[in-house]
């Protein structure tokens, strides 16, 4: 395996706490979360090298490693920001105005769940309960609580955060500027309150008839069609059923 | 008698992660006591006759489940179950992060009990702090020669193991759990084998709620008596109740089973000003919601279940009347949909289908016919699943279906306008 | 657990059963012809409870419980229909055509898919789904065998269940969770297996379809006959499917519990596009100075005749010799040697490859023994590559019964498994075999010493205990050939004293029954060649200008497996049956045929076919001695490692590869990227010494000759200091080498274009 230099240098450092993770359970392979989480503290996310790294130290194929990783959202396996908004959208923080928050979150950083500011510094996300009911709205911010959000907060803490001197010690930046990426784990997909469509993945049916609104995003924003397989035939399907209904 | 609160006594007041503090306060002498003086079939026995019932979610008596371990000389695992992920409930966190020793001391006495020579915690991923906070109580206590082998000169010992979960509810449930902690998907297993025969590592192993655990310290110290005398006799004991959503002073509150909720209402400051509480979800997202009428209603597992909900992990969550529940339901189905470990056919498929219809009937895309589709459709994928995450979705749904029919139909009808 | 096991009465929609406890509900009621609809289970992955196809309703329990997951109970009352059951299975079909696209028309499973045909017999006809279906990617490439439609997939996990619970390979796993759930494999691996088609199988929808059958056919116009597949040793039961001639599928036969467990590996449910290649010869050939001239049967077989009198005439019998491959039948290889043994002619041998015995001695044992063995050794070629459903067992043997496995020589295993490995057969001894009772020896049957020295250690430790031998080697029914009698008696020359006879011109007619010896004998293709090309009259029967076939006199069209009926052993020795399967070009003569012909213009008589099963009967209970039964080591011993080597070399590993070879392989356009690339495979340590790459060409080097432009290939099962080639690849032929010999790499070089993904 020939690994980047920066990797082998992150390999160094997570190796011997690696080994010391696995020394703790009676089979080596429980420690395989704890050591993707080590590899995450490093470089941010959860990189192919650092499956590959995991399953060698385990014993383990790398298809398996990967499906483990797969399953836990708290996995990025593409790189984020440098700050992790996850704003929790589920009842509590729902009575409590989180939607309002959600949607200011969107506005003032211009990027939808899922997704990481042009400038590689914040990604977002909308996650289900926090465990911080009493201080709701909250979210975390690189796994560290934030609570009681308000429009003011919020501003605050992204002011600070602009400025680099928000409080929370941040994950490594791996997000370059000028490249949006997407928080891997979850695809692109739904979250109507986050997208403002009925679903991306919609061709049709109800909330769409035509399907013209889908093509139009679809062609308005093409980053859309790279992030999912199936755009192609989206725009395929969207773009006929628009000629047919320019003929009538 | 007047009840006086031992989980959550001197949070806030006193930093009960000092180890010094809590052994001043009396912490680890149970411990010291069980592992010295008692064997591990009386503490069953004491804890049995306490009465008390798992705080997790389930409510099953914990002195029982401990009796389902085989005698057949295997390896056996005390695990405590800290992925608290049920919406609306916030206290093992509370436990994890401002008294962990109290839940250190609780686990080693567990799994004294139950004849562990190892016991985890398995953390949920996103309790960073709280994960710091315990690995350093840990470490705290092992140096303070209270985890480790050979205990207070006996040839006991227990050793302590601390896991961090990755972001997954279904974690919670106690066969994922064990999935997760031996580094695979948390995917429930089939049952059976329970646990108590197939766990960890295939040994029977005993998977218990941090504050089952932390309460045992105070049943071994005040006896089982003190314990079970507590609130209703076939559901005694202190609970930590985690209060939120539309009320003034939202936060943990250990009360005595029994306690109605309108008291804990107020507990919680009572409704915000000028508002009325309408319906209350009692026993977090899996639970079915009670109305304005049960709010004089006991508080414990039986009464809970005997009004068609339950008491669950003790998540209260109530409602005003500005709340609009097709919000609501849909927060709470999107949540288990995302939830879904997908193994199962009626949990994934099911569960998605109400969530895109929900989202639909929410940006105005509903039907007439789509009311009684969801509920007939939280109707059949109910009691067909592999685990209960499946079966969680229906309650809350169909009780708020049922109870403000209007409000969703109204959503309904301004599509029709809007048409 | 002692005595027999208990039985459990039970009642199962009003019918009473008993039943060994801890019977599944399913499997108990298929004892009283219930079906009962799975997905998710199946009989040999045991039961996963995803689907919930299955619910049934028993008395006394509040909720449907699912039958492949509940276990009989005495007095137990079970409803397998009636409302409740039918609702809850209607729920479940609901569901799982939610998001299923109805693209049956155009699906490969249309038709034998249980989707449907479970939507039929319980599902309500329409879906309540206002909203439009899930769409996913509908043609994921996984591998070179294996395409995915994502939209189908019920996700039931039988695919990814028997990657880890048959093959243990566990390359195909589920990622992601929840609805947005896929089966996948590791990012940027594609998934090769040498079990990967029996997934499509497993599918029980139209989710995953073999690149070789997809959009060719609709099940029901296909002709399905039962044969054997003989493209190796296994003996696996196999369903032809046929349409207009041509082989578009096979499929594994689920009742062939004593052989392949309803299983089939890859070369055997892939390598059947030859029938049907253009390039098959439909002809005899003659060669006449130089040029290839047809020739009508008739005047072919004369011809034929005619030589050999005249040979033995002039030159005595001893001038004949007769070679025949793995592809005969018993029959066939029964009346080679009768034919020949008539005109006196003693030249008879099966052996036109590396392997040397086909029959292990008196302990051999069968595919269930190799089950209950408690350690298993492996000696030389890994059966995995030679009889890859013999190594199901072995795995399961390991992974399920927890067999240790030793491995001794330096041969690579395919997957990652514990194992120890020892140098040599006598280094078996330091390894305390003795502390178990049951012991599996596999031998590829190439290496008479090594052989030998197997031999004794299990002669050793054979007081009170159960010693299986199996000969895994490289040839199909080469148990059928040694066992006929296509072995040189009462002095008669092997294959290597037959070349070595023609090199001194002492050969008259040699006749090469479906064997390819220019590819396979040692000693190199070259050698091989000069000494046919020594004989007067050489007679090929073929199905393909295969490189032997090249420098024949007569090259005589011959008939596949699938083409003819017959009977072959299969490894352990148990009888299997052929029987045709598709219709064989016009054109064409089965070996059988072709014999017979021969016999007739020969004036030999034939016994009928009565008598020839009856000969054959007679002939089947022979068996070796033990392994390196010296007397088929008569002649021809190999010779030790020669000495000119660079001391500094690598030690060489000759091993097989499931898809490699001149005849079938080769003129199997459907093959495609399983055909392996010419590879120098060594392990990591070992590449970092000589100072290669993954990707790099090197040749290598011997006293012998040179392999040029091999693909390196570094992976981490390989032993140190070992350098590992492929045998018969037609490009790269290994034959001039020795396993064990030391070469050298030389002439490395960075490949201008990066190499497979492999």
């Amino acid at each position: 395996m020939t690994a980047s230099r920066g990797f082998a240098e992150t390999l160094a450092k997570v190796k011997p706490e690696a080994e010391k993770l696995m020394a703790q359970y009676p089979q080596k392979r429980s420690a395989l979360l704890s050591i993707l989480h080590a590899f995450q503290n490093a470089e941010g996310w959860v990189s192919p090298e650092a499956l590959a790294a995991a399953a060698e130290m385990l014993e383990l194929p790398v298809s398996v490693v990967e499906s483990t990783a797969s399953f836990y959202t708290l996995f990025f396996r593409r790189p984020v920001g440098q700050y992790v908004l996850q704003v929790c959208r589920n009842l509590s923080c729902q009575l409590n105005g989180a939607e309002e928050i959600m949607a200011y979150c969107r506005e003032k950083l211009n990027v939808r769940h899922f997704e990481t500011t042009y400038d590689g510094l914040f990604s977002y996300e909308e996650v289900e309960c926090l465990a911080a009911c009493d201080r709701a709205p909250c979210m975390q911010v690189n796994l560290e609580f934030v609570y009681d959000l308000t429009r003011e907060k919020i501003d605050e803490i992204l002011r600070a955060m602009s400025a680099g001197n928000f409080e929370v010690a941040p994950l490594p930046q791996t997000a370059k500027p000028d490249v949006t990426w997407f928080v891997a784990h979850e695809g692109e997909k739904k979250s109507p309150g986050a997208q403002g469509v009925s679903s991306p993945n919609d061709p049709g049916g109800i909330g769409d008839p035509s399907g013209r609104q889908m093509v139009e995003r679809i062609v308005r924003d093409p980053r859309l069609v790279e992030a999912r397989p199936t755009a192609e035939r989206l725009v395929r399907d969207g773009a006929a059923r628009l000629e047919a209904g320019a003929e009538h | 008698m007047p009840v006086s609160k031992v989980l959550t006594r001197g949070i806030g007041q006193v930093d009960l992660r000092d180890l010094k503090v809590y052994r001043r306060r009396g912490g680890y002498r149970q411990w010291k006591r069980v592992i010295t003086e008692l064997q591990p079939a009386e503490v069953v026995d004491l804890v049995s006759k306490s009465n008390l019932r798992g705080r997790g979610g389930a409510g099953f008596p914990t002195g029982r489940k401990w009796g389902f371990l085989p005698n057949n000389g295997r390896p056996r695992y005390m695990v405590c179950n800290s992925d608290e992920a049920e919406p609306g409930t916030f206290k093992d966190r509370m436990l994890i992060e401002e008294t962990p020793h109290q839940v250190i001391e609780g686990m080693l006495i567990g799994a004294y009990a139950i004849g562990a020579k190892q016991a985890f915690i398995y953390i949920r991923g996103e309790f960073k702090r709280g994960y710091e906070v315990f690995t350093k109580a840990l470490a705290d206590a092992r140096d303070a020669g209270l985890i480790g082998e050979q205990l207070f000169g006996t040839e006991h010992g227990v050793e302590i193991t601390i896991h961090r979960g990755a972001g997954a509810y279904i974690c919670g449930e106690e066969t994922a759990l064990l999935n997760s902690l031996e580094g695979k998907r948390g995917e429930p297993r089939l049952k059976p084998p329970f646990p108590a025969i197939k766990g960890l590592y295939d040994e029977p192993t005993v998977v218990n709620n941090v504050e089952t655990l932390a309460f045992l310290p105070y049943i071994l110290k005040n006896g089982p008596e003190w314990f079970a005398q507590i609130g209703p006799p076939k559901s005694p004991g202190l609970k930590v109740v985690s209060v939120s959503g539309h009320v003034k002073k939202p936060g943990n509150f250990e009360v005595a089973l029994g306690t109605t909720l309108r008291k804990l209402l107020a507990l919680a400051g009572g409704p915000r000003d000028g508002r009325k509480i309408i319906a209350v979800q009692p026993g977090g997202g899996s639970s079915a919601c009670l109305f304005e009428e049960h709010l004089d209603l006991s508080y414990d597992f039986d009464t809970m279940a005997a009004n068609g909900t339950m008491l669950g992990s003790g998540a209260v969550v109530f409602f005003d009347d500005t709340t609009d529940f097709v919000k609501a339901a849909h927060a709470l189905v999107r949540f288990f949909a995302h939830e879904s470990c997908g193994q199962c056919t009626p949990c994934r498929e099911g569960g998605h289908w109400l969530e895109v219809t929900l989202e639909r009937i929410l940006h105005g895309g509903g039907l007439d016919s789509d009311i009684d589709m969801l509920v007939a459709v939280a109707r059949q994928l109910t009691g067909i699943n592999l685990c209960p995450l499946g079966d969680s979705i229906e309650p809350f749904l169909a009780s708020v279906v049922k109870r403000f029919e209007s409000q969703f139909r109204g959503y309904v009808r301004k599509r029709a306008i809007a048409v | 657990m002692n005595g027999a096991p208990k039985e459990v009465t039970l009642t199962i929609d009003g019918t009473q059963l008993t039943v060994p406890e801890g019977t599944l509900l399913v499997e108990a009621a298929k004892r009283i012809k219930t079906d009962i609809p799975v997905y998710c289970y199946h009989p040999k992955l045991g039961p996963a409870g995803l689907c919930r196809i299955c619910l049934v309703d028993v008395e006394k329990t509040p909720k449907l419980q699912i039958a492949c997951n509940t276990t009989v109970g005495e007095g137990m009352v079970v409803h397998t229909y009636g409302p409740k059951v039918e609702d809850g299975r209607r729920a479940v079909l609901e569901f799982l055509l939610l998001n299923h696209p109805l693209d049956c028309p155009i699906c490969d499973k249309g038709g034998e898919c249980d989707l449907q045909d479970y939507s039929i017999a319980y599902g309500q006809g329409a879906s309540r789904l206002a909203d439009p279906k899930e769409i996913k990617p509908k043609a994921i490439d996984l591998g070179p065998t294996i395409v995915l439609d994502d939209e189908r997939c019920i996700v039931c996990q039988r695919c990814t269940r028997f990657d880890e619970i048959i093959t243990l390979e566990q390359s195909l796993v589920v990622k992601d969770r929840g609805q947005r759930d896929v089966i996948a494999t590791a990012t940027g691996t594609p998934y090769v297996s040498m079990f990967s088609g029996n997934v499509t199988e497993l599918c029980p929808v139209g989710a995953l379809t073999s690149k070789t059958y997809r959009f060719k056919s609709r099940p029901w116009d296909l002709n399905r006959s039962l044969t054997t597949c003989v493209q190796c040793s296994a003996g696996c039961a196999i369903n032809v499917d046929e349409r207009h001639g041509e082989v578009l599928r096979t499929m594994s036969v689920p009742g062939d519990d004593a052989v392949s467990e309803g299983w089939l590996c890859d070369r055997g449910r892939y390598n059947v596009g030859f029938y049907s290649d253009p390039r098959r010869l439909t002809s005899p050939l003659l060669r006449r100075d130089g040029e290839w001239v047809q020739l009508g049967w008739e005047d072919a077989i004369d011809l034929w005749a005619r030589t050999l009198h005249e040979a033995v005439d002039s030159a005595g019998p001893k001038s004949l010799a007769a070679l025949g491959g793995g592809r005969l039948t018993n029959e066939e290889a029964y009346l080679i040697g009768h034919v020949f043994r008539a005109l006196g002619c003693e030249n008879i041998d099966w052996r036109t490859g590396r392997q040397r015995q086909a029959s292990p001695g008196p302990r051999g044992g069968t595919y269930a023994d190799v089950e209950s063995a408690q350690a298993i050794v492996l000696v030389g070629v890994p059966p995995a590559q030679t009889t890859p459903i013999m190594s199901l067992r072995i795995r399961k043997a390991v992974s399920q019964r927890g067999a240790r496995m030793i491995l001794v020589g330096d041969y690579a295993l395919p997957i990652r498994v514990a194992h120890e490995r020892v140098a040599r057969p006598r280094d078996l001894a330091s390894l305390d075999l003795d502390r178990y009772e049951r012991i599996a020896f596999f031998w590829d049957g190439i290496d008479p010493r090594v052989g030998s020295e197997l031999n004794e250690f299990a002669e050793g430790l054979a007081e009170g205990r159960k010693i299986f031998t199996y000969v895994t080697g490289e040839t199909p029914n080469a148990r059928g050939a040694e066992g006929m009698g296509l072995v040189p008696r009462s002095g008669g020359r092997d294959s290597v004293g037959m070349l070595a006879a023609a090199r001194d011109g002492n050969l008259r007619s040699l006749a090469i029954f479906a064997a390819n010896p220019v590819l396979h004998m040692p000693g190199g293709a070259d050698s091989v060649r000069g000494a046919i090309e020594n004989v007067p009259f050489v007679v090929t029967t073929e199905l393909f200008m295969t490189p032997t076939a090249e420098r024949s006199t007569l090259v005589l069209p011959a008939r596949g497996p699938f083409e003819k009926s017959g009977h072959t052993f299969d490894v352990t020795g148990a009888v299997r049956v052929l029987r045709p399967g598709v219709a064989a070009p016009t054109g064409t003569l089965s070996d059988l045929e072709i014999l017979i012909a021969l016999a007739s213009a020969l004036g030999v008589d034939v016994p009928g076919p009565a008598a020839l099963h009856r000969q054959a009967a007679l002939h089947a209970p022979w068996v070796a001695r033990g392994f390196g039964d010296p007397a088929l080591f008569a002649e021809g011993e190999l010779k030790a490692p020669r000495a000119g080597a660079k001391a500094t070399g690598l030690r060489l590993v000759i091993a097989a590869d499931l898809f490699s070879g001149g005849g079938t392989v080769y003129h199997d356009d459907r093959l495609g990227e399983l055909r392996p690339l010419a590879t120098a495979a060594l392990s990591e340590h070992t590449a970092a010494v000589a100072e290669v790459h993954d990707g790099y060409l090197v040749d290598i080097v011997a006293a012998e000759g040179t392999l040029r432009g091999l693909v390196v290939r570094v992976a981490p099962n390989h032993v140190d200091g070992t350098v590992t080639i492929l045998e018969g690849l037609p490009d790269a032929p290994a034959s001039a080498f020795e396993g064990g010999q030391t070469v050298a790499l030389a002439n490395v070089r960075a490949a201008r274009v990066p190499v497979g993904v492999a």
